[in-house]
């Protein structure tokens, strides 16, 4: 068996008297697919920003390719090889796609401080552009990413995760709002990727989740409920009642 | 009829009308009587360049600060200092000087970077508030007398019976700083300070130590205000701690608001304003502050983007009207600052993109 | 603020988080334990230094009275309506200005300053109602809205009222002094009347933070609309409500400051800066913060300008300012602010 990319121990997080998660133990191992699912507020948001860094547990720990990141903020995880997107695109707006795909290269990759452009930068920006052909953005390198359409962000938010070639990387809800095409484009993307990176995504909704993942996660008020293949999590009765039974019908 | 052809016709219009400021600007010295070139000149230009220093980090950090003039305050001070009472060389002193304020201003900067919009702004002000109240008290740098006969090295001259010399300084210094500038936002560093402005979650998910950028974003555009600090102390050739006060603070805001908080040439265009109308406009309405007042707010009120805003967004619907689809991409400093809605693409030609 | 916690969060955690409060409480210490020595190091007798102390320490308290009405003024509608007013210097001369015209045209002195109070509030509504009401949320812009404002009528006052320092003439039943029966000392009744006048204010706004679901949404803090709709308020009659309180209140400290102290072009920047280092002392938005923060305000400046070797004695103005940057640099957020 392939050594753990993460694993997280007796996580939890508390906001006041709720909650939010219980407890998650979690393994993933190198070059996994996994989907973490479950209902509205079943805490997978939550988790999500533990698993990035953008939150602090109130119990338990987080490992990151063997090594304890638990008091380690986002920054120094994306550094590790770490990427995550957001559920709300979070964008440079101001910015073209193109200097939004530069920034993420230079930010793992060094140069973040440079008063001076030169063939280094050149590099970096090779880099973007490659990235912004395979989320197919090829045509809006030069429009500010303020003005792309809703689709449109979704692969640039995609693309942003990618660019920084991460070892890890941490989708929270990359289908939310896209239409069926995209979410097909999506999947796509999602299957053609390199096996060397490791795919965690968490989703409210199971089409995009149920094809690219291997494993899934169910979660629920915040606790890990059940975890096995896709066709073993569509043949739960517990998934059933609580989610799929509400969710299809 | 070409429309292409009208549109880059317009657009080479629009460098034309810029080619005749510029000269229209070099030739003051030469058109203008000594009076408006040493009062409306020069207080423009060094009003200028402090403005820029707020408005290169309002445009591209999103930090709207009231702490430049503090730091152009340091510079000015220190210089005066260092030349009258320790007879230092004027060169050396103004670089020392502009040390400081750069000094001065990491200090600012780091214990600030940790607060955004309103926070900022207010603790700025208290950075302002603690500078002028240590000048005004310390018998060193004059307290409320401040420091006179401050003169420019030689070959700048007498600023004040012949200030075409100090003129001409003034003016290379000024496109120097904005060419910079610009030059800087275009640079890894700039592009992040702009990402830090947009969404600082975004950029410490990419890797970024936001503070650090806001950090050093700051103690960049200190030596600017450093720098008009000294040049304001030679062409007045005197400095005192009410050049630095609360109301000189939010002057140099009002300024940069009425040229656009949102691109660097607003600062000098406001600054330009504000001078011409302090200096005219005195002589027939002892009411100034109020239309001034009124300027400012109907500005942040309809056009963020101040009258650099204006005129760029006339140029875009002109050329639109002209030639529709025939306006180039959209650069990387077309962004709106951190007061301005989401606004049509500002087209800037010269980005790096592509 | 997301933002800030997540980037500020790691920043050399140990180091800040211990050096900085030592050595604010150190340097705290040392100033008191200075006072202290100077008030008392002579003795208790008639000619020690006691009785100037008394006096000394009340110019403090009343100082900070004066400051608490003010600053709570601006720190109710920056913890409703996440607004910083930096048009409450202005508002606050204006109440004073006001208040002496009325009082001028005959009005008694209690009659004028309610008179005045509720003008101010009137322009402070107009103002939000105007100008504010409809970039809610643009924290940035709003201020640079309310700095323009504050120009221009501080233009208008200088116009209108001149730049000659004039003082308000106290109520006749508190113009002679009071006889404070140590030492044989007096004091001016009005100034003892305004520290009652703070006391009285923050009782009020005590209760009503207590007592009512407004003063609920004020204590969680909360700046999400639709969180307040959900209490059943009505969110934009709250928001009017406390801009026209909070004006209502910089007019007050107007008309305390101009009978106790004086009215002039300048003073409503320097309050406006007094107030706002007030309300961050001790928290935007908390009023319990306010009032510490006014009570150190006040203290630190009398006994600073009082107590400072001869030397240093023109530094005094700056020591509020170190005051809080030492406050700053322990609490981030000031001493109530909530730490987010």
């Amino acid at each position: 068996m392939s050594e753990h990319v993460l694993q997280a121990r007796g996580l939890t997080r508390r906001f006041g008297g709720v909650v939010a998660v219980r407890e998650v133990d979690l393994e993933i191992g190198q070059g996994e697919r996994r989907a973490v699912l479950g209902p509205n507020g079943a805490g997978k948001s939550s988790l999500f920003n533990l698993l990035a860094g953008a939150d602090t547990p109130t119990a338990g720990s987080i490992e990151l390719f063997g090594t304890d990141v638990t008091a380690l903020g986002a920054r120094q995880r994306t550094r590790m090889g770490l990427s995550r997107t957001f559920q709300t695109s979070r964008l440079l707006g101001g910015l073209t796609v193109e200097d939004n795909l530069y920034l993420a290269a230079i930010g793992v990759s060094g140069g973040r401080f440079r008063l001076l452009r030169g063939s280094r930068d050149a590099e970096a920006r090779k880099r973007a552009v490659r990235v912004a052909e395979s989320v197919g953005m090829t045509d809006r390198l030069g429009e500010p990413a303020g003005e792309l359409s809703h689709g449109e962000q979704r692969q640039l938010e995609i693309g942003l995760a990618l660019v920084a070639e991460p070892r890890l990387l941490l989708l929270d809800e990359p289908a939310a709002g896209l239409s069926r095409a995209e979410r097909q484009l999506l999947t796509a993307l999602l299957l053609g990727l390199e096996r060397d990176v490791t795919l965690l995504i968490i989703e409210h909704d199971m089409d995009v989740a149920l094809t690219v993942a291997e494993r899934v996660t169910m979660m629920y008020e915040g606790a890990v409920i059940v975890e096995g293949t896709p066709a073993e999590i569509r043949s739960n009765q517990r998934v059933h009642d609580l989610y799929l039974g509400r969710a299809h019908v | 009829m070409n429309e292409g052809w009208m549109s880059r016709a317009l657009s080479l219009g629009g460098r034309g009308a810029l080619a005749v400021v510029l000269a229209v600007v070099a030739l003051v010295p030469v058109l203008c009587s000594t009076f408006f070139t040493s009062q409306v000149g020069l207080t423009s230009l060094s009003l200028g360049i402090v403005a820029v220093s707020l408005t290169f980090l309002s445009g591209y950090g999103g930090m709207v600060s009231l702490a430049q003039t503090a730091l152009f305050g340091v510079a000015g001070l220190i210089t005066a200092k260092l030349t009258v009472d320790a007879g230092w060389n004027g060169w050396v002193a103004a670089l020392v000087g502009v040390l400081a304020a750069t000094a001065v201003g990491v200090l600012f900067g780091a214990i600030s970077s940790g607060s955004v919009g309103i926070y900022f702004l207010v603790i700025t002000l208290a950075f302002a508030e603690i500078t002028y109240f240590f000048f005004a008290a310390v018998p060193t740098f004059g307290a409320h007398e401040g420091i006179n006969q401050a003169k420019p090295p030689a070959p700048l001259g007498d600023p004040v019976l012949h200030p075409s010399a100090m003129y001409y300084f003034m003016l290379v210094v000024s496109v120097l700083v904005f060419l910079g500038l610009r030059y800087v936002s275009r640079t890894a560093f700039g592009l992040a300070l702009q990402g830090v402005r947009d969404d600082p979650v975004r950029m410490a998910a990419l890797g970024y130590n936001v503070r650090l950028h806001r950090t050093l974003g700051f103690a960049l555009a200190a030596p600017v205000a450093g720098i008009a600090g000294v040049l304001s102390t030679w062409s007045n050739t005197r400095i005192s701690a009410g050049s630095i006060s609360l109301a000189v603070a939010i002057l140099v805001l009002t300024a940069a608001v009425i040229g656009g908080l949102n691109k660097l040439a607003g600062a000098w265009v406001g600054a330009f304003v504000y001078t011409i109308c302090d200096t005219y406009m005195r002589g027939w309405t002892d009411r100034f502050a109020t239309y001034l007042g009124v300027v400012f707010l109907v500005i942040v009120l309809v056009s963020p983007g101040g009258i650099v805003g204006v005129l760029t967004s006339a140029g875009t619907w002109l050329r639109r009207r002209v030639g529709a689809g025939d306006v180039p991409g959209a650069g990387t400093s077309g962004r709106p600052g951190p007061l301005a809605e989401p606004a049509t693409p500002v087209p800037v030609t010269g980005g790096q993109s592509a | 603020m997301a933002s800030q916690q997540v980037t500020t969060r790691r920043i050399a955690p140990g180091l800040k988080a211990r050096i900085a409060p030592t050595l604010a409480v150190v340097l705290g210490a040392l100033g008191l334990l200075g006072v202290l020595w100077q008030a008392f190091g002579a003795g208790f007798g008639e000619k020690g230094n006691v009785p100037t102390f008394i006096l000394i320490t009340l110019n403090g308290l009343t100082l900070a009275g004066l400051l608490f009405i003010t600053a709570s003024g601006l720190t109710l509608i920056f913890g409703l309506l996440r607004v910083t007013n930096l048009a409450h210097g202005a508002l606050f001369l204006l109440g004073g200005y006001l208040g002496l015209t009325f009082i001028q045209k005959g009005v008694p002195w209690l009659l004028a300053a309610l008179l005045a109070m509720l003008a101010t509030g009137v322009v402070g509504l107009v103002m939000h109602q105007l100008f504010l009401r409809w970039n809610q949320g643009q924290d940035l812009r709003q201020a640079l809205i309310t700095i323009a404002l504050s120009l221009i009528l501080a233009d208008q006052m200088l116009a209108h009222f001149g730049a000659t320092p004039t003082a308000i003439v106290p109520p006749d039943f508190l113009a002679s002094p009071t006889n404070l029966g140590v030492y044989s000392l007096a004091y001016p009744t009005f100034r003892l009347a305004m520290l009652v006048g703070a006391l009285v204010v923050g009782l009020l706004f005590w209760l009503v933070i207590k007592r009512t679901r407004v003063g609920m949404v004020m204590r969680a803090g909360v700046d999400d609309s639709a969180m307040t709709s959900a209490l059943g308020i009505n969110v934009q009659l709250v928001f009017a409500g406390a801009f026209f309180v909070g004006s209502a209140l910089a007019g007050l400290g107007g008309v305390f400051a101009g009978t106790s102290y004086s009215l002039a072009p300048g003073q409503d920047q320097a309050f406006l800066v007094y107030a706002l280092v007030v309300v961050i002392l001790g928290g935007m938005g908390s009023l319990g913060g306010a009032a510490l923060g006014a009570l150190l305000y006040g203290l630190v400046d009398q006994y600073s300008s009082a107590y400072l070797p001869a030397a240093y004695a023109n530094l005094s103005a700056l020591l509020t300012f170190v005051l809080l940057a030492l406050v700053l640099a322990v609490r981030p957020t000031g001493l109530f602010g909530k730490t987010r």
